[in-house]
């Protein structure tokens, strides 16, 4: 016999994101989705921005394979850090964030960051429930990426350029990457940054405020 | 390898239709995936007999078509076909679009042996 269906095959996953997304805005929390390739400085990234969001509360989930080490990090700089650990899978899904949610006090919290597993395609097509997405490239990975990576920075709110402090060092041409986003996001604010030295986050802060407030 | 999180709902709506509708063999599935999901087939066809495994999908086939994207500008409306290093909308000269088809992954239909149908049954 056949079944003429249509039926979403990641039914389950944007629902929990609706359900996610409620959630927070019923408690008015703007929640950061944060996407990028493995070492390019999520955690240091949140590690300037925890403690320069002053008083403003935030709470932090992050994903990853295996391992606390991020959680580790972050621990001290948060109101609360939970690390949700994959076990392999190359992504964060809407269900996981709903069970990290379902174990957190939101009352009170202005941001819930989420640090998606290191990855610039698969974390891409899944909703978590976010309300504004961060793709971030650093200058180590290459003046090419934005191309190759489409569908990461094509979606995103605001894009971050990090590492900015090793641009004499390598062979990387940044005048490349905004010529690729002139033609994959003009939308997206791109900011400069250096997580290590400090550079741009100011800036950084201000569009998370804004962001925040304009919810 | 995304293809694992997308084969293993497969499987597990599988088993919700033919659990509802007395299919004990899944044969075959029809699934449309956007361009934009980046799904690599030879990839979701592995991830499909993994995940399958024991279930009433194990040896389905599966038929995957890509559906091209479609973008719609924001600044203007119009609506056309990116390209992979493109989104800019011709007439606005910016890269400003909602992406209204190329980001769904649908099951469509369904072929399957009935319980009291097929090779199985006791027919000596």
């Amino acid at each position: 016999m056949k079944i003429n269906v249509v039926k979403n095959v990641l039914e389950v996953n944007d629902a929990a994101a609706a359900e996610n997304r409620d959630l927070l805005d019923e408690a008015g929390v703007l929640a950061v989705n944060i996407i990028s390739a493995p070492g390019s400085g999520k955690t240091s990234l949140l590690e300037r921005t925890l403690p320069a969001l002053g008083e403003l509360a935030s709470a932090v989930i992050v994903g990853d394979l295996q391992t606390s080490r991020d959680a580790e990090r972050l621990g001290d700089k948060a109101r609360a850090v939970t690390q949700v650990n994959t076990e392999g899978g190359c992504h964060l899904s809407a269900v996981q964030i709903a069970s990290a949610l379902g174990g957190l006090d939101l009352a009170g919290l202005d941001f819930m960051f989420i640090e998606n597993v290191g990855n610039m395609v698969c974390p891409s097509g899944f909703d978590l429930g976010e309300h504004v997405r961060v793709a971030m490239l650093s200058t180590t990975e290459g003046d090419d990426k934005v191309a190759k990576y489409n569908t990461l920075f094509q979606p995103a709110d605001v894009i971050l350029l990090n590492k900015m402090d090793l641009l004499g060092v390598l062979d990387y041409d940044v005048s490349r990457v905004y010529d690729d986003l002139s033609r994959i996001n003009t939308r997206a604010e791109v900011i400069e940054i250096s997580a290590k030295t400090g550079e741009g986050i100011g800036r950084w802060i201000d569009w998370l405020k804004k962001a925040a407030a304009g919810k | 390898m995304h293809e694992m999180s997308i084969a293993v709902e497969l499987v597990r709506q599988l088993e919700s239709l033919a659990g509802a509708n007395g299919i004990q063999r899944v044969e075959s599935l029809a699934v449309q995936a956007g361009a934009m999901r980046g799904i690599v087939p030879e990839a979701l066809d592995i991830a499909f007999a993994s995940a399958g495994e024991g279930t009433v999908a194990e040896g389905a086939k599966l038929e995957l078509e890509i559906v091209p994207a479609v973008a719609k500008c924001r600044l203007c409306g119009c609506q056309f076909e990116p390209s992979v290093d493109s989104y800019l909308c011709a007439g606005c000269n910016q890269a400003d679009v909602d992406i209204i088809q190329g980001n769904e992954i649908l099951l469509t239909s369904v072929t399957g042996l009935e319980k009291n149908e097929g090779r199985d049954t006791n027919e000596d």
